[in-house]
């Protein structure tokens, strides 16, 4: 991303390579543990025990961000490892095999204390697994239910509902879970787990949250987008992978609070904004000027992807008693919620509709065959509500096989034809 | 239908919803499973037809329609324009949760359904069995168990007693040892082919139980009496089949396929299910602990039949992973590296066998004139 407009975004980068900085010297030198996790598990319970963790998929962004995962798969294709299994979940994986023949971003992961991942597709066990071994250190699972109620439009539900809407076998298993996880952390971390330490955290996510709430209402209504989407990720990301740190609840409200300035000032991201598009899909890591390529010619200004929305939607839990309960209803649906029917598609055109958006750009992901799912209901879901869509096939870490110049080309006629 | 038991084997193989339209006709509610870890017991012992859908060559026009291109195995393909299509009289659908590709197929139907509610689809239900081997696993797969039953007494309007789920499993275990005696034709001086073997144990999944034990075990007498073939002895594995094309492709070029780890094959049957305590429990137990799937976790656990298999009068190993696969291509080099190191030669398929071109099939026929001709005792 070549430009910078909110000057949270800029706060926003350093504080992750500062963040990162630390974590290393942390590890290094006072040997102070820190876990590697995929996105949709529960940071919370890491973070309330004080143990720093990595997602996996922040960090596979960061290895693409840098051009180093077409050498990565080739390190993995060269292990036996077949050109067709899933890229984004696997890429750190493959930063880990390639040893010093890749030189990682940032100085590379230091080894873990663990690694843990939700089981949500049948890929992520092995996954894992392979990449504990190779690490030297412990997977700790977390089994993921099945849903099989799904009322509509979750979202006006998950806030204060969560009990009845993500149904209590499900969330029971969760904490079982979570508890094996809990004594895992206990004996890392070398102290005990603090229940209320749990749910004040809670309550600053919550609060940072409804920080991101406000702001995507000031992009919903605002005349022009105040915001690139591209700036809503690293900034969102940002504070999300810290969620409920002081740091992160304080950015959220600095973030919300620029973008009303912007607003009140009448200052918008892209001043000749004629369409409003969405990416609907994980972020192309290896092209993120691909997003504002649109802007100069058509005045198409991608405002909205999954990272800001889901987080007032998917992460707002109400009714903290048991904080624990909340926090595995946080979790325990995020696939469903985001990739599969009914829920992803209804979801979807709820956002559209919101936030007034022209067109749709969905991606078919197809170096993550697991996350394709739900594309195509998405795309009628769109097209039934009158938002044309246009499907790509991209991977999002890989670049071996993106021509950007072609796909924006494609995009081009999309909009000329469909949206002008 | 022929009155030799190995051509109405063969036949119900080839005809796998046969017996079961003739019992819908007759107005037994057909229950569709989509994979060997819904228990068959607990859906017979509700006086209904349990029936493994199983895919077929017709057009998968639904599946072209809501199914991304690509990503959904054929079977999972063909399950869903089935269900779709109406062309089975299901009563309802039982689908479980092992694989991910089953639990998108659950809410693919379940999301077509809501949109289209004039299709008057079957109604689906998910068999949320987990695979991984914790206590906190195994305690909510007993529970979804339980569960299961009463949402079984629901669609047949009946209520299941403790006697009826045991005289199910007394049933199923008969065909259990049924299939282990055809089974056993194929281990030390094999007397069956691949393609045979298939299509004798395949109907276990689709006839009454009862039934099949009858015809399983006079097949299995009939071909007691056959020579010991030699051929290279080849245990297939990767991506599950219902199909013996693989098999037939092999066996054409001199192989002899033996074994797959695959719940299609020597797999089918497993272990009988315990006839002590309580007959749900029993049930959750098999399905959970002796039922082979994508899911199970941890490696050692899933690879531990392959392992000893292996080991086990195998002169060489085919794996098949098809240019859809994205999940046990992370299994391979593991496996491999394991037969590599007690040196069991190993062949590496990625076509689909239907389609395979003449060079692969050099390949393979090349591969198998370097394995030893003669079974060794």
């Amino acid at each position: 991303m070549s430009e910078k407009q909110l000057a949270s975004t800029v706060q926003a980068s350093a504080h992750q390579k500062e963040w990162f900085s630390q974590l290393r010297r942390d590890v290094f030198e006072k040997q102070m543990p820190y876990a590697i996790v995929q996105a949709d598990m529960p940071f919370e319970l890491f973070q309330a025990m004080g143990i720093p963790t990595v997602s996996n998929q922040w960090w596979a962004a960061l290895i693409s961000a840098k051009r180093l995962a077409p050498q990565c798969f080739d390190e993995l294709n060269a292990r036996g490892f077949h050109h067709g299994l899933c890229h984004y979940c696997s890429l750190p994986l493959a930063c880990t095999l390639a040893g010093s023949s890749v030189e990682a971003p940032w100085g590379g992961l230091p080894k873990p204390a663990l690694i843990s991942a939700r089981l949500t597709c049948d890929c992520i066990q092995r996954v894992f697994e392979i990449w504990a071994h190779a690490l030297g250190t412990q997977f700790i699972p977390i089994e993921n239910p099945g849903a099989t109620e799904l009322p509509p439009c979750w979202w006006e539900l998950s806030r204060h509902q969560w009990e009845k809407l993500f149904e209590a076998r499900r969330l029971d298993l969760t904490v079982d879970q979570f508890h094996v996880l809990i004594a895992a952390l206990e004996r890392i971390a070398g102290r005990r787990f603090e229940l209320d330490a749990l749910r004040q955290l809670m309550e600053s996510v919550n609060r940072q949250e409804e920080y991101f709430d406000q702001a995507r209402q000031l992009i919903c209504s605002a005349p022009k987008a105040p915001v690139r989407m591209t700036e809503q990720i690293t900034n969102v990301m940002a504070a999300q992978w810290l969620r409920g740190t002081e740091w992160a609840v304080e950015h959220a409200k600095r973030f919300r609070d620029e973008i009303r300035n912007r607003v009140e000032a009448g200052i918008a991201a892209c001043p000749q904004e004629k369409l409003r598009l969405m990416w609907v899909g994980a972020g192309l890591w290896h092209d993120t000027d691909f997003y504002t390529s649109f802007e100069p010619t058509y005045g198409a200004v991608f405002v909205w992807s999954m990272y800001l929305a889901f987080g007032p939607d998917g992460y707002i839990r109400y009714g903290l008693s048991d904080p624990l309960r909340a926090l595995a209803s946080r979790v325990v649906s995020m696939n469903e919620q985001l990739h599969n029917p009914p829920w992803a598609n209804e979801w979807i055109v709820d956002q559209a509709e919101k936030h007034r958006i022209n067109g749709a750009i969905v991606l078919m992901p197809s170096g993550t065959p697991s996350a394709v799912s739900g594309t195509l209901f998405i795309e009628r879901a769109l097209e039934k509500a009158h938002i044309p869509v246009m499907t790509i096939e991209a991977d999002v870490v890989d670049s071996r096989h993106w021509d950007g110049q072609l796909m924006r080309k494609k995009v081009a006629k999309f909009i000329e034809e469909r949206l002008c | 239908m022929a009155t030799d038991p190995i051509a109405q084997l063969g036949y119900l193989y080839q005809n796998p919803m046969s017996e079961a339209l003739q019992a819908s006709a007759s107005g037994v509610p057909l229950v569709g499973i989509t994979s060997n870890t819904v228990p068959w017991e607990l859906i017979a012992s509700a006086g209904m037809y349990p029936v493994m859908l199983r895919s077929d060559d017709c057009a998968t026009s639904f599946a072209d329609e809501f199914m991304e291109p690509q990503i959904f195995l054929p079977r999972i393909r063909s399950i869903f324009d089935q269900i779709l299509s109406g062309r089975w009289p299901l009563r309802a659908v039982i689908i479980p949760r092992t694989s991910e590709q089953e639990y998108k197929l659950f809410l693919y139907v379940r999301e077509v359904s809501r949109q289209y509610p004039e299709k008057h689809l079957p109604p689906v239900y998910l068999y949320d069995l987990p695979h991984s081997r914790s206590q906190d696993s195994r305690a909510y797969g007993l529970k979804v168990t339980f569960a299961l039953k009463a949402q079984l007494e629901a669609i047949g309007g009946i209520s299941i007693g403790a006697d009826e789920i045991a005289a199910s499993i007394v049933e199923s275990n008969a065909a259990r040892s049924a299939v282990r005696s055809l089974v056993a034709l194929r281990r030390g001086k094999p007397r069956i082919d691949g393609c045979l073997a298939l299509s004798l144990i395949g109907p276990f999944w689709s006839i009454p139980r009862k039934n099949y034990t009858e015809l399983a075990w006079e097949a299995a007498a009939k071909l007691q009496a056959q020579a010991t073939l030699n051929r290279p002895r080849i245990l297939v594995k990767g991506v599950s089949m219902d199909q013996s094309t693989l098999h037939g492709v092999l066996e054409s070029c001199g192989a002899l396929v033996v074994s797959e780890d695959d719940w299609w094959g020597e797999g089918s049957a497993g272990q009988d299910i315990s006839t002590a305590g309580d007959p749900v429990a029993a049930c959750f137990e098999k399905y959970y602990s002796d039922s082979p799937g994508p899911r199970t976790f941890p490696a050692s656990v899933a690879d531990s039949w392959f392992e000893d298999r292996s080991r086990d009068g195998i002169d060489g190993v085919v794996f098949y992973l098809p240019q859809e696969d994205y999940v046990f291509g992370w299994d391979y080099p593991r496996q491999k590296n394991f037969l590599d190191a007690l040196g069991i030669p190993n062949l590496l398929i990625r076509d689909d066998p239907r389609q395979l071109k003449t060079p692969e099939l050099s390949r393979v026929q090349s591969w198998l004139e370097q394995l030893p001709k003669v079974v060794q005792s």
